[in-house]
Parts: structure tokens; sequence; C-alpha cells
């Protein structure tokens, strides 16, 4: 706790902690101190000479902000003296300044100007000195422009980029009066630039605006500013839209506010424009003889309600299946798997983390009794190692990179363990680069070496692991048979490298772990998890502040719909259905008869796929999915949704999925509802309606209910979304002390049992969540896969994301500014592979595996090993989903995205 | 008669520079082993009251400097830097020494790095100075392996690693704060100060930094005792100090005299006095960011304190000699335009100020009134500018107004 001491500015006392910046101290007690360089992100730059103060005992001028308070400070911070040199500071920056505003911009420095009444031209003393200067433009970006003529030179953009988002690619070109702004080595596009805009969002004068809507937004015609969640990754970014004609001009991170502090992506800020596409569907659609019809509301709704009650009555209930969706808000799933359970009677309801996580979440389940992140996601930034796995997280989480970065700049070691080169190894300390598929061995082989040096930690194996030393001498006698040498046979990863990485983690003082799809999207995905977590637990880097392991989630709600129980084994907070306990439980919470709720698990993502190929499930409710591009081994898919009896698509666009429904219903984006969602360190986050849904599209939940009413079931009756959530809260009591009022500033961590508890953020700091208490050790041995490459398919193909665009690419791909950054397949091979097979960069290639083929362009880069390819999966028309296979992790049912033997040719 | 007294280029012409055997036969590292048979807090005590001054224009007590350093962070890494990035208009002392005796600089920094406990150094030397640092660069490595620099220097448990940085032509970097983030690979821009190098310096740790011509003098008093030290010079201002001397003297070059030696006595006797036809018109002592003086000022010792009381400064030793036939106001615009050209832009009152200066200063032949409101601007600057730059402009521009206003009005 940081000692509070006692200072005197302009004769007022103020309390502040020692240390504090002396003007922050100064604004948060209304004392208001001009300053334009200075801000609350940024250390002190003290550029701008406009925060002077007297200190009493101190000579001449002081910059308060460059000035930490101490017990008994006396300030001065206003008198004739202090304000003339501030007057005369502002008129110097007039002389190079060009005031002009287009009026899409807020205007610090403006601001001062008429403070200090230089807007009267015969109060200043200088001509300008602009038409001597070379004051260049910069608008080669691709979301930004850059004017040197409106620029104070403040340092703010370079900070920001530095500082917060941890890039370093702005600095000064020139120096004295001719300095400007450049990125990289000048022309904005050819830098690294990312287009995050954080320096949009510090730039005080409309130096740095953004190009979308520079010819529409007027800062005087702005209707109204709305707070919300990031449609995008689970980081769950706060937004603030603002709002003009019905539309959102501008996106803003929240300052001050968790998870983001202000911070966005390029999604984030720009990824806003999908929702007035042209492209969104604003009526029903049925399909009749081949071709989708519009309808109305009504004529859909009768013919879904009258379908799923006929399957249902003709086939039984385990005939219908729903896909619920890691899009949509907390109300919407969570009404989406009640009526599942109560129209359908059955739990046949899974979404897409069966696709991405399941594994993780399995296997934590088991070892820990929870399976969302222990930790906050800031923790990434205060943790003295980090070891990420098979998370390519700059690209994919990239706001929760921001943190990592500024470890980083402070002395955090990194290890990066990834099959492919990604951008973090820039940052890393060490990257072990194993041989695809070959993670089990890996991590026994550092466990290996952390026990045979005594690296373990005993209290913790004594203490925190059920049964402590026998069950770590059984993990022993496994991890006993992969000493160095084997370990770098099978992984190909160096030994000096697995004996760094080994020491570094086990012996850094608070540890977390962030593992990625890599990890989970094998066959053997749960065990890969079951590793890591044992290499977690004997070393005891969990169940303290800045320990333990994270599984960054890949949407906005990919946590909160499995919280609200979206799963086909558990109910809202994770409660099995299986428990008669639980289901009586529910049964009375949802005023239902208790043999109304079904015992036995439901199916899975690609068990429903699979059971409508074997004609068991025939009929699909999906709500905000796109398997045909999302799921494994994409002519399976396509085969099976083109014989399904009856399938329902609500989303926001037509998919690639929506294609083979019967009926296509029109729902909501995120911009046009009220709701909350769960982030990545389980914020609980509220979602808040911006502007009007197009046409006749209807939010989620809405749609749920008119179908169940339609079906003549009861599910209940809400006005609005704060009704489902206060039901959720009674239904999750991981929820329970949640609502609407008290995540209206701020979201708040579950487990949040009551309204007086104030969230967790970090999990197992007494216990871990399993009946004993107690963490589990599951040694696993690493298997080889059944699928190989071969002379046929001589290659190992994986998949992941790009930072600019978003899983299926339904929404990312409608935004023009995204597009910019990359729109184009591609698949990577080594310079070595490529020669052989006259493979140039740039080329053509097709890629087949046993299942399909695609055709994409190749880019011959060192970031693969050889024998391995690596594609971007978000591009429909090359979908990487057609090589995959569907073969599954048994335990969690994940399919193996990251492991397709191909072969690759010219076209 | 007046004569040099020499102890920064004491060995100047006795021996070849790039001969470590000649700069031993003439007793290089002699101070080193005095040194290393001490204790360092006597050492520091020594110092302290030797009254050694920085020679690199401030003038901070050099003892009190290397105390306070060595009393900051026990456990912390520490460092000595060496400020060779001589930038002042019209000062070249410090490539004097560095040419002609480049063992003296490096004794002295390894006898202030054993004083304070630091066991790594960096010499940051004007990138220009080319024979300099060809001669430093083959001193550090004759010098280690003469084993006075490494490990175990001499026997002892003193281990010293020495650097050579080049600049890169900044000005700003030959300030100390601006020249420690150049040292560590950023751009030269000033830091803010609080704190102060002894506190944290290079890479956040306790740094020592001084001017090349503070380094050298600290054999001399070890060697040769503080009874013989502070005899030379004035109560204020101990030891030697190197003069250049620049403009139309018969002898323009460098003079190492004792302190409190009149500017009359270097101009007149040590250079020569002025060439035929030219007559003193003036100096501007210092360099560029130093002040000017008349005629009348010619017997002013050259000591901290003297020049104190006239308002004028030692800064970096430089003395360019204006004549009757020296433009003032041309000399006064080339000064301000200078500062504009090196002013890194930074601070809003220094990048706005000295180009506002010099813009001014174009007027001056035609509206000699703006001389007050230039002085104005300039007083502002100093207020509140960050870095010594910024805060210069005032010093020649008041003394120009004292001495020469009516050169404006006469034009």
């Amino acid at each position: 706790m940081t000692k509070l001491v006692h200072i005197e500015i302009d004769g007022l006392s103020v309390e502040a902690p020692e240390g504090a910046n002396l003007l922050q101290v100064a604004r948060n007690n209304g004392i208001d101190i001009p300053g334009l360089c200075y801000h609350r992100k940024l250390t002190p730059t003290g550029a701008c000479r406009l925060c002077v103060v007297k200190i009493d005992g101190q000579q001449g001028l002081s910059m308060s902000c460059s000035l930490t308070v101490k017990d008994g400070m006396k300030v001065i911070s206003f008198d004739e003296e202090i304000e003339e040199n501030r007057r005369r500071t502002l008129d110097y920056l007039l002389a190079e300044h060009n005031e002009e505003s287009d009026n899409t911009f807020s205007d610090e420095m403006a601001v001062l100007v008429n403070r200090y009444g230089l807007d009267k031209k015969e109060n200043r003393r200088f001509g300008s000195l602009l038409q001597n200067l070379n004051a260049p433009i910069d608008s080669s970006s691709p979301v930004l422009t850059y004017d040197a003529s409106k620029c104070i030179k403040c340092f703010r953009c370079i900070k920001a980029c530095a500082e917060v988002q941890g890039k370093n690619i702005l600095s000064f070109a020139d120096r004295g009066i001719s300095k400007y702004i450049v990125a990289g080595y000048g022309v904005w596009r050819e830098s690294e630039c990312d287009g995050c805009g954080e320096c949009i969002q510090l730039c005080p004068t409309g130096a740095i605006v953004e190009k979308q809507h520079r010819n529409t937004i007027q800062l005087d015609k702005i209707e109204k500013k709305v707070i919300t969640t990031c449609p995008y990754c689970g980081v769950g970014c706060q937004l603030e839209l603002l709002i003009q004609d019905g539309k959102i001009v501008r996106s803003n991170g929240v300052e001050g506010v968790l998870p983001n502090d202000g911070r966005l992506c390029v999604k984030g800020r720009f990824g806003y424009e999908y929702a007035e596409s042209k492209s969104r569907l604003t009526t029903p659609l049925i399909r009749k003889n081949g071709e989708f019809v519009e309808s109305s509301w009504d004529e859909a709704l009768e013919l879904i309600a009258n379908k799923f009650n006929e399957i249902k009555l003709r086939d039984g209930k385990n005939a219908l299946a729903g896909y619920s969706s890691a899009k949509c808000s907390n109300e919407d799933n969570y009404l989406f798997q009640k009526f599942i359970r109560l129209a359908f009677e059955n739990n046949n309801v899974d979404y897409c983390t069966r696709l991405c996580h399941a594994s993780t979440v399995t296997a934590m389940l088991k070892a820990m009794g929870d399976g969302a992140g222990s930790n906050s996601i800031q923790d990434f930034e205060t943790t003295d190692c980090l070891f990420v796995i098979g998370n390519n997280i700059i690209e994919t989480h990239p706001v929760t990179a921001t943190y990592i970065k500024r470890g980083h700049n402070r002395g955090q070691k990194i290890i990066v363990v990834d099959p492919r080169w990604t951008p973090l190894v820039k940052y890393a300390d060490i990257w072990l680069q194993p041989k695809l598929g070959t993670d089990v061995a890996l991590l026994n082989g550092l466990m290996h070496i952390i026990i045979r040096e005594g690296w373990i930690d005993k209290n913790f194996i004594e203490e925190r692991i059920e049964r402590g030393f026998e069950a770590f001498d059984e993990l022993k006698a496994v991890t006993d048979g992969y000493s160095p040498e084997e370990t770098e046979k099978i992984t190909s990863v160096p030994q000096d490298k697995l004996f760094e990485a080994a020491r570094i983690y086990a012996n850094a003082p608070t540890a977390m772990i962030a593992t990625g799809m890599g990890m989970s999207q094998q066959t053997v995905g749960t065990n890969n998890v079951f590793s890591l977590l044992n290499m977690c637990f004997i070393t005891g880097q969990i169940g303290r502040e800045r320990c333990g392991i994270n599984p960054p989630r890949g949407q906005n709600n990919v946590q909160g719909a499995t919280d609200v129980g979206a799963s086909p084994i558990n109910y809202p907070g994770y409660i099995p259905v299986i428990n008669d306990e639980n289901r009586r439980r529910m049964s009375a919470l949802w005023n239902v008869e208790y043999e109304k709720l079904d015992p036995k698990p439901g199916l899975t993502t690609i068990e429903i796929m699979q059971a409508i190929h074997h004609g068991s499930v025939k009929a699909l409710y999906i709500m905000g999915e796109n398997p045909v591009v999302t799921d494994p081994n994409q002519n399976h898919t396509i085969e099976a949704l083109e014989n399904i009896e009856f399938l329902v698509v609500q989303d926001v666009f037509p998919t690639e999925t929506s294609k083979y429904a019967h009926v296509v219903l029109p729902a909501s984006s995120l911009f046009e509802k009220d709701g909350t969602v769960a982030n990545s360190d389980r914020r609980v986050l509220r979602l808040r309606k911006a502007v009007e849904m197009p046409g006749q599209a209807r939010e989620d939940w809405k749609i749920i209910l008119d179908i169940a009413e339609k079906m003549g079931v009861n599910i209940g009756s809400y006005a609005n979304a704060e009704d489902i959530f206060t039901e959720i809260a009674q239904a999750t009591l991981i929820f329970g002390g949640i609502d609407y009022s008290r995540i209206d500033h701020e979201g708040i961590q579950w487990p949040c049992p009551d309204k007086n508890h104030p969230g967790t953020a970090t999990l197992f700091l007494d216990k871990f969540n399993t009946p004993t208490g107690r963490a589990k050790l599951h040694p696993v041995e690493y298997i080889n896969q059944k699928e190989r490459a071969s002379e046929k398919y001589p290659f190992i193909m994986n998949s992941g994301r790009i930072l600019n665009q978003f899983h299926s690419a339904t929404l990312s791909r409608k935004n023009e500014a995204l597009n910019v950054y990359g729109n184009e397949s591609y698949v990577l091979i080594h310079p070595d592979d490529a020669a052989k097979l006259s493979i140039k960069d740039g080329l053509r290639v097709v890629v087949e595996s046993v299942r399909g083929q695609l055709e994409t362009a190749a880019r011959v880069v060192d970031e693969v090993a050889p024998g391995e390819l690596f594609m971007p999966w978000h591009f429909s028309e090359s979908p990487v989903n057609a090589l995959t296979r569907d073969e599954l992790d048994p335990m969690s049912k994940i399919a193996p995205f990251k492991y397709s033997a191909v072969n690759i040719r010219v076209k | 008669m007046i004569q040099e007294t020499k102890i920064g280029l004491a060995r100047l012409g006795k021996i070849d520079p790039e001969n470590i055997n000649d700069a031993i036969a003439l007793g290089a590292y002699d101070g080193l082993k005095i040194a290393l048979s001490l204790n360092p807090d006597e050492i520091l005590v020594r110092y302290e009251s030797s009254g050694l001054r920085g020679r690199g224009g401030a003038g901070f007590p050099t003892g009190l400097k290397q105390k306070f350093t060595s009393q900051s962070c026990a456990e912390c890494q520490k460092y000595v830097v060496c400020n060779a990035d001589e930038g002042e208009p019209g000062t070249f002392k410090d490539r004097t020494i560095m040419q002609n005796d480049p063992h003296l600089l490096i004794e002295g920094m390894l006898i202030a790095a054993y004083t304070i406990g630091a066991s790594k150094g960096f010499i940051y030397i004007r990138g220009e100075y080319n024979l300099s640092i060809h001669r430093i660069r083959k001193a550090i490595a004759d010098a280690s392996s003469n084993g006075f620099l490494g490990s175990n220097i001499l026997g002892s448990d003193f281990s010293f690693e020495l650097e050579l940085r080049l600049g890169a032509g900044s000005y700003l970097c030959g300030e100390e704060l601006t020249l420690l983030e150049s040292l560590e690979g950023k751009r030269g821009y000033p830091r803010i100060k609080p704190p102060f190098p002894a506190e944290k310096g290079l890479w956040g740790n306790p740094t020592l930094i001084n001017n090349v011509e503070t380094f050298v003098q600290l054999p001399a008093i070890l060697i040769n005792g503080l009874d013989w030290y502070t005899a030379l010079g004035t109560s204020e201002s101990k030891g030697t100090k190197i003069f250049t001397i620049s403009g139309r003297v018969n002898r323009p070059g460098f003079y190492e005299v004792e302190m409190g030696t009149t500017l009359r006595q270097l101009i007149e006797v040590l250079a020569g006095g002025m060439k035929d036809g030219y007559s003193f018109a003036g100096a501007l002592l210092g360099g560029a960011a130093g002040t000017f003086v008349d005629a009348s000022l010619l017997d002013t010792p050259m000591a901290y304190e003297t020049l104190k009381a006239i308002g004028a400064t030692m800064g970096s030793g430089a003395i360019i000699v204006l004549d009757n036939t020296t433009d003032k106001i041309d000399f006064l615009q080339n000064i301000l335009e200078f500062f504009k050209h090196e002013s890194c832009g930074k601070c809003v009152p220094c990048r706005i100020g000295t180009t506002l200066l010099s813009e001014m200063a174009s007027q001056l032949k035609t509206n000699p009134e703006i001389l007050q409101k230039m002085i104005d601007e300039a007083s502002y600057m100093a207020r509140t500018s960050l870095c010594p730059l910024g805060q210069s402009p005032v010093l020649p521009l008041k003394s120009f107004e004292r001495y020469f206003a009516t050169a404006i009005t006469n034009v």
C-alpha cells in the first residue's frame, strides 16, 4: 500500500499517494493546470511547458508533469507570472500551428487558446511561421492521415505507439522547428503500422485523424455516445461509439476502464462498418423451389414451429439440435439453451467453443475444476515470466498483447512455443519450434529437466496436489522417458533451448501460461493441456497472483456462452445435466416438470453434424454460426447440410452455411442490442444498443422467444435483456452477485456469488474448484498422430488467424479498412520446400488432402519449418477446412485443425 | 611574464601519443597506482578538498559529484562516462588533450571509477574527431594489454572496462543528459531533470559524467599532492584551465594556464596580441552559450568567481576575439542561427523561440529596438526551456546589449 502524503496546491490541502504525478494529482482535485503533452497513460515528456508551477523552496518555475508529490510540498499553480508564461507558450505554439478545424476532431489546443484569450488575433505577438516551414502531409496509411501543420510535436503519438501499444513505429524526422512525425522509414503505408489508431486517440490537435467517415462526421451533430463491448475477439475491449444520423461514425477506446484502458486494435477501431453493410439480412427468407423468397416474420416463424414440432413428434426429440453462438450475448445464449432444453427437450446444444478451447476446458475442469483463465488480462504485464504456447497472441488478442509488450519493456521473460514464427518471437527471450503435433513430448521433456534439476515446488506438490508426491511419482515415471536427447529426437527442439526454457519458467518468481489453438485443436488436445497443467502444478506456478494458466478466447463471448449453459453437458454455471439435483434445481427455477429435463448429455458440434449424416438428427437451428467454413472436413459438412430435412439459420449476413438453409432469419448485430458478454478474464461486460437494426431484423433473444411461442412452449417472458440477465444471475451461481447497475461503469470478474462480492481477479488462490480442493496431475504419454505425412501427402498443414480478419470473416470482410490490411488467402511454405517444387512467391498453388482441395497463393518464407505449411482460415474461397479431418479428440470432441497431411503443387 | 602551467597538456610534444611506453616513461598511470594504494573514501576526501570544479562549463565541484555518485545505490552497477562531445563553437581543448595524451584521460577515468566504485566506462566522443578517435582507440587497446584496463587492474581487486562511442554531430548531445540518451542508443533528446545522473544516469544507474578536461586534472592531484594543487589558481577556482583562442590574434590556439590568469595576459601575451592593422573590439567567452565582454574587461581574472561577478561565464574556455572589422550584428545573428539549427525541438520555448530569435535578429539592422524584445523572449525561454540549449540564448543577448548596444544604433 502506498503511503498517503499531504501537499498544498494554491492553499488547498490535498491528499495523494507518495510519488504520484503532481499534475495528475492537481487535476484529480479539480485544479485545471493546462498541459498538452501530458497524458495519464504516458511517461512525462516535459515538452509543452504549459504545466509550469512554482514549488515552495525551489527557484524558478517547475513543470508539474515532471514532478512527483512529496509530503509537505507547497505548490502555486496559478498566479499572474505563471499564467503569463503559459499564455506566452501558447502564443509561441500558435506561431507554428495550423488552427483550421473541420470539426471532426476534439482539439485540446483550441480549448486552451480560447481560455487564454488568444483566439483574438490582436492578443497574439507573432505572425505565423507556417509558410516558411516544410509541413508535410502523409496520407498513405489506409486508415489515417498525418498533417504536420496541425502537429504540436507533443510526443503523445510516439509514446502511444511505443509505451501503450509496444510497437515503436513512430518517431520524429528532422529536428527543431522543422521536425515532423514519421512512421517507420518515412511512409506510413510502408511502415509496420497495423492501424490500431492509439495515436489518433491520443493526438490532442487533430494532426493524426482517421480516414473513416472523414467527410461525414461533424462533432456538433453527434447525437449520442454509446459505450459497449467490441464485437470481435475475447479481450472484451470497451468501445465508445459516436452516433451521427443513426450511424456509427467513430469508435474510440474507453479510457480508464478495464480490460483495455482505452487501447484498441484495428478491428475494434475501424471494424464497425459491417453493421450498416448493404448485404445485411433485412427480412426472413424461405426457400421455395430452390430459391430464397422474402417472407413475413409470421410465415417464417409458423413454418419453423410447425417443422420443429412435426419432426419432434415423428422422429422423437433427439432428432432436433441447435448451434448457439459465441458472437451472441449471454442473454441470447441463455435463452437459446433454455429453448433447446425446454422446446427440443434434449441437450443437443453446442457452439464453436467445441472447435477452439473444448480440449483446454475439458482438461482444466478435470484438473482444477474451472475451465476459465485464472488471471486478469492486466497480469500479462506484471508477471515475471510468460509461457506462450500455440498462441499467436499479438494477432489474435492484440490488446492483451499490448500488456505483454509493456511487460517485456520492464524485463519480463517471454518463452514462445510455436511450430511457426509469430510476431511475439520478436519480443521473446527464447523460441522453441517443435514439429507440429509433438507438444506432449516437448512438455514432458521440459518436466524431465525440471525434475532432474530439482526446480519443482515441493510445498505446492505436498499441499495443493491430490495425493501429493504419490501422484508426482506417477508423473515422474512417465516423464523419465523423455530425456533431453529423446525429446529433441521427437520435437527437433535443441536440448540447450529445452534447458533454458525449463529453467526460466520453473525458476521465475511468478509465471503465467497463455495457451491457444495450437495446443487445443488436435486429436490429443486434452492431453496437450493436461501435460501443460502438469508442468504448471509441479513448479507451483499457479495459485498465486500473477501465476496461472489462461486460454485467451477467440470471440467476444466464447466464455460467456458456456458460462450461461450453451453446452451439451452443463447447465448455466457449469453444473452437469446428468446430476439429478441439478435437474431439480433448474426445473424449479424454470418452473417446468423435472421429468421434462433430459438427463442424457447432448451431442457436441461435430457429433451433431455426424448425426445429420447418419440421419438421426433431422432439424438444426443455427444461431450466428457458420459451420461450412468453421467445421472440419468441409465436404462432409456440406453433404450433411444438403441432406438435412430442415435447417434454420439466424444471422446478420447470408453466409456459406445459410445457402443450405430452409429458413433464414435476419438477426441483430452486437451494435444493435443490449446485453452482456463475458471476456477471456471472466469479466462480465455490457453490450449497449448503439444503432437500430436494419429492415425487419430482430434481436436474437426475441426470435428465440417468438419460435418458442409459435411452438406452444413457454420458455419465460422478458421485457428486455436485463430481465433475462436477472434470471441468468439466479441460474448461474458464479454470476449471482452481478446485475446491470453493478457493471454499468466497469465489468466484474466471476465468480461473484453475491451482491457484496467484488468479483475474482485470480482463481485458485486458496483452493482449486475440485471436490478435494486440490489440483490433479494427469500424466500423459506422447502419441504419434494417426494421420501422417505420406508419399502422396508429404506436408503437414497448420492453420490459424491473422490480425485484421476475424473468424469465418462474415463480419470482418465487410469492412474496407480491415480488408486493406489483407483480404487474400495464402499458404506459407519454407524456401527449401518451395525450391524443390519450383514454387515461387506469389504463384497460385493447389493444396489437397485426402478429403478435399483448394487453390491459393504461395508465400515463400522461413516462418514455417520445412515440411510444414500454414494457411489463415478466414477466406471461404480457399477453405482450409476442405483439407482438415473430423477425427475427434476422444475426451473433448475437438477436431485437429492444426494437423492435416497435404500435398502442394503449382496450379 | 605569464607562463603556461601544464597539467592536462604536461606531456604534450614530449611523447609519441600512440606509444604507451613513452607515456609511462613520463609518469602515465602513476596516479592510478597511488589511487589503488588508497581507500576510495580517502580519495573522495582529497578531491573534495582539492577545489576542482567541472571543466565542461557549469563548474560544479567535482569531488561532490563523485561523492553523490559513490553514495547512490550501493548494489547498483555504476558507470563513469566521459563527455568528449566537444561541440561548443570555438572550443578545441578536449581534442588537444585526446590527440596528444590519450592515456592521461584513461588514467583520469580509471581513478574516478575506482573512487566511486564503477566497473564500466564510456567515452562519448565527437564523431568528427578522427585523429582523437584513432588515438583513444589505440590507447584503450594498449592500456588493456598493459594491464591498466580489464580485470584485476595492476593485480588489485579493481576491474574496469572502457568503451569508445561516437557521437553523430548533434550539438545537443554534448548536454550530459542528452548524451546519456544517445549512449543508450536513443535519439538525442534531453531528459527531465531531476533525477540527476548521480542518482539515475545511464540505463537508470548511478553515473559519474565529467568532461575530458576534468578527468585529466585528477592524476596530478594524487601525484603532486593537495598542497601543490590548491596553490594553483584562485580562492574558488583551483588548478589549470585550457583556453582556446581564435580570431585575429597573432598566435591563435590553446593555452593551459593557472586559473585567474587575466584575459589580457591570454590575448596580449600568450596569443601575441592582435594582428597588425586590427584592434581588439571584444570577445565571446565560452562559446555560443557564452557571454560577450569588451575591452574594459580585459583585466578580469579568468576564474569562476571573478567572471560571475561581471555577469560573464567561463563556459568551455573558448575565447573568440572580435576586432574592429567584425560585424557584431552578423556575429550575433550567426550565434542565434546556430541555436535554431541545433535546437532539438522537443520543448516549445526553445523550438519556436530559437526560430523567432533568429527571425528577429535579421531585423536588428533596420529595427534596433527589437533587441529589447529579443532579450525579453530569451529570458522567457530561459525560464521555461527544458534543457540548457533553450536557456542559453539569453547569455550572449544580454551581454551583447550591455557592451555592444552602440553597434546597433550606429548601423
